[in-house]
């Protein structure tokens, strides 16, 4: 089956600014896509051209076997989106507001409707005026989850979320997962990419700088160690993959590459563990090591990442 | 009440802000005043050079009844200063109650729908302050009009006390405006309905002078625009109508502060109310989300334009009485019966309403614009909706929408009017004509969709600022000395001035086409371009 979405060599200029500068993306089918960066990073723009609403300056863009500019209207009735920043027409209701934009898109399951008005405990006959951003979101949420679309574009939909419905959330994208749907999530929160995304990609100044599954991109992570030992440790610099190794009063702790766990365990073990921790590499650290330059531009002190 | 009362804690430092904030905004208001009465005073100075001009200007001012219902009392015009103030006060002071509209409500309303007040009230900033620095600042704003006004009438040659009592009575219009928008700021939860609601109050306050000036009764002094005129500048010159203008701007001031203790912040006087919890019919399509939104809107010109041609067709009457008790304009017009004056009259009317529907067409078109900019066309477009649908929806509610606004001054004008003479042919004779003015307003609505398209961050101001053009072209031209090219750029000028002038087939059909342009460029443009937002 072809990819969901493919994105090669992508770029879109706004006068001087280079929003995109030579984006990649590939969304296959059935999957759940984390499309991750930090504010200002390109992802909204990427959502927009895949969504026809910008047109892009060079590189290819497909979005289900179409041209997201040429085939914008037959696209969309296979598809829902969720925008970032959801404004809505202030004297409409919310419930008018869902059954519009699903009318809109070509129909939706008034069941599933009113079974999401009531997991995410929304109540359908405010006007758009007195919701709170959350709520906004909700409405958003409702109408591109009740409908039938393949692919589900949204952007950072959880921002204005409480975490009861974040959960809410979380399992509802793991059931349109399970339905064999195709979901492009972008985020900035990491925790909600590592619990929902099958694969990320992580963009930085308009570029894809990272792309695979989460296993994959452990590898280019570190885990931190920290253990208590019965003899000093010795010989940590030499051993491939070991970055800032500290010795003292019979404890250790440094970080090694995830390839290279196994060799730094097994030389730890001929100096007799008494107790050992160890952080999981999380997407946090990744983010870290890719921005932290920027961090420490900005004179931002950077803590060793992965570290408790 | 002093400033160190704890309702008004922060109130200077945010009148400060307010100025900052409106540093460009203010002083183009008030130049524009400024401006209208100097280009008035210097062109009547050079058309009413001598006494059998200003004669003759008089006379015929004296008996038309049409430029009485939209410029004021006819007094003072004896002297040519007394002409400028006759023939400009009217437009100035709409300016500066637009001033004080724009400049009260962006300050409350506007600050509180969008969250902002939200922000400065969290900090050490007193309940009333926002609304008394709103006031302060649009005050502040009416006295510099007043007293611009006063320096360039006066710097043209008008005399010294009148120019600046010509100044006065416009900033006193203004600052009975600031007062009703202060309370509409109040009482109305968006503010669309503030501005709609001023809008409309000052349409009411217009009204009623027209007709009380016309007849010349009391009815003029039932609107504050009559009370701003009722100075008299240049003639009477009279203090008294400015008293009376700044007590009820200091009670209307009283008033919203009240009504501001009995609200909450972010609401209006009237608690919000539920809506449907499902979408009725009209909300499954394009068309029907454009007709939805500016639903509101269309019935409330609609009820204004029809109150608006009734009274002015009522008025027709006093056109042929005008004109029978003055000899002196049945001088000036050998020949002219007084069912010709009656149907010049007409055309004026007719033409002004048109404008009036323009303005509607404009404001619909801009509503597209207003979706775009605001992110809420985008989930819309993300939908199996086409750009030329959602566009289409808008610019069908604006063509259709001002035609009816047409049709639904021009048949009241035409009815009161067939029932005052008792010939009901006049009824479809007078309804047709004012439908000649449907394509003119057509090309207006075009152009707007054609700047959206092309420029859709500059067409909101270049489309009022075509409306304002258009507004002056057909109203001052003739009294202003403007070279021909000025009249001609206006599509209203292109329209036969029905009923005198008969309606040809040719110049609709013209219109239609350059309108049928217009909006294939502006679609053309929107469907290759970027979604702009912001």
């Amino acid at each position: 089956m072809n990819a969901a979405v493919s994105v090669a060599g992508l770029v879109k200029t706004f006068g001087a600014t280079r929003a995109l500068d030579g984006l990649d993306l590939e969304v296959a089918t059935g999957e759940v896509h984390g499309f991750l960066g930090p504010n200002g990073s390109g992802k909204s723009t990427t959502i927009r051209v895949l969504l026809g609403l910008l047109r892009a300056d060079s590189g290819t863009v497909r979005l289900l076997d179409g041209d997201p500019w040429r085939d914008a209207v037959a696209l969309h009735r296979r598809l829902a989106y969720v925008p970032g920043d959801v404004t809505l027409w202030p004297g409409i209701s919310g419930g008018e507001t869902i059954d519009l934009l699903g009318r809109l898109h070509g129909g939706l399951d008034p069941a599933r409707r009113a079974d999401l008005l009531e997991r995410f405990d929304l109540d359908p006959r405010k006007k758009a005026r007195s919701y709170s951003k959350g709520n906004r979101q909700k409405v958003a949420l409702v109408a591109a989850l009740a409908s039938d679309a393949e692919l589900l574009i949204l952007d950072e939909p959880t921002s204005g979320l409480d975490p009861l419905m974040e959960a809410v959330f979380q399992e509802n994208i793991r059931e349109v997962r399970a339905q064999g749907r195709t979901v492009l999530l972008s985020s900035h929160i990491l925790a909600e990419a590592e619990a929902l995304c099958d694969r990320v990609s992580i963009i930085r100044h308009g570029r894809t700088v990272q792309s695979g599954s989460l296993s994959e991109l452990r590898h280019l992570t570190r885990t931190s160690i920290a253990a208590e030992t019965a003899r000093p440790v010795t010989g940590l610099e030499s051993l491939p993959g070991v970055h800032d190794p500290a010795v003292r009063d019979g404890r250790v702790r440094f970080d090694v590459d995830t390839d290279h766990l196994d060799d730094a365990l097994r030389h730890l073990a001929g100096f007799g563990v008494r107790s050992l921790r160890s952080a999981p590499p999380t997407l946090e650290e990744l983010f870290l090591r890719h921005y932290g330059d920027e961090l420490a531009e900005d004179g931002v002190p950077l803590a060793a990442p992965g570290r408790p | 009440m002093s400033l160190a009362h704890p309702d008004l804690a922060g109130t200077g430092a945010l009148v400060r802000f307010a100025l900052r904030r409106d540093r460009l905004r203010l002083p183009l208001w008030v130049a524009l005043g400024a401006g209208l009465v100097a280009s008035q005073s210097v062109s009547s100075q050079t058309l009413y050079d001598s006494p059998v001009a200003l004669a003759a200007y008089r006379a015929s001012v004296g008996s038309n009844a049409a430029t009485i219902a939209f410029a004021g009392p006819p007094v003072g015009l004896d002297t040519v200063a007394g002409a400028v103030a006759f023939e400009i006060s009217a437009s100035v002071m709409l300016a500066a109650a637009l001033m004080a509209m724009f400049t009260t409500g962006r300050h409350t309303r506007a600050d509180e729908e969008a969250g902002r007040t939200e922000l400065v009230r969290s900090a050490r900033v007193g309940r009333h302050a926002p609304l008394v620095a709103a006031v302060v600042v649009s005050s502040l704003a009416c006295v510099a009009t007043a007293l611009a006004i006063g320096l360039v009438a006066t710097a043209t040659g008008l005399p010294v006390l009148g120019s600046f009592l010509l100044g006065a009575s416009v900033g006193a219009c203004g600052l009975v405006f600031t007062g009703i928008a202060a309370v509409a700021a109040q009482v109305s939860e968006s503010t669309r309905s503030t501005y709609g609601l001023v809008g409309a109050l000052f349409g009411v306050a217009f009204v009623l002078r027209a007709a009380g000036d016309i007849n010349g009764s009391r009815l003029s002094w039932a609107s504050p625009v009559g009370w701003a005129q009722a100075v008299h500048p240049f003639s009477d010159n009279r203090w008294f109508p400015l008293l009376l203008c700044l007590v009820a701007t200091g009670a209307l001031v009283a008033v919203a502060m009240t009504l501001l203790d009995h609200r909450d912040l972010g609401s209006g006087l009237l608690p919000a109310r539920p809506g449907p919890p499902t979408a009725g019919w009209l909300l499954s399509s394009p068309l029907g989300l454009a007709v939805r939104l500016q639903r509101g809107a269309l019935i409330a010109w609609t009820v204004s334009l029809a109150l608006l041609g009734a009274v002015y067709g009522g008025v027709g009457e006093a056109v042929e009485t005008l004109f029978a008790d003055n000899p002196q304009a049945q001088i000036f017009f050998p020949g002219t019966s007084s069912a010709g004056l009656v149907d010049a009259y007409l055309a004026t009317i007719f033409a002004f309403e048109a404008l009036l529907a323009a303005a509607f067409a404009v404001s619909s078109v801009l509503r597209a614009r207003a979706e775009e900019a605001s992110g809420r066309a985008e989930p819309v477009l993300a939908t199996a909706t086409s750009r030329s649908a959602w566009l289409g929806g808008h610019v069908t509610v604006a063509l259709l929408g001002s035609a009816l606004l047409i049709a639904a001054s021009g048949a009241c004008t035409a009815l009161v009017r067939a029932v005052a003479t008792g010939e009901g042919s006049a009824f479809g004779r007078l309804f047709a004509a004012s439908l000649a003015y449907v394509p003119a307003v057509w090309v207006l609505a075009g152009v707007t969709v054609a700047l959206f398209g092309l420029v859709p961050r500059a067409a909101a101001g270049l489309a009022w600022g075509m409306v304002a053009y258009v507004l002056v072209v057909t109203m001052l031209a003739r009294g202003l000395d403007w070279p021909a090219w000025v009249d001609d750029l206006s599509p209203i000028s292109w329209t036969p001035l029905a009923p005198i002038e008969s309606w040809t087939a040719s110049a609709a059909a013209g219109l239609g086409a350059v309108a049928v342009g217009l909006l294939a460029v502006g679609f053309g443009a929107f469907l290759h371009r970027d979604l702009s937002t912001g």
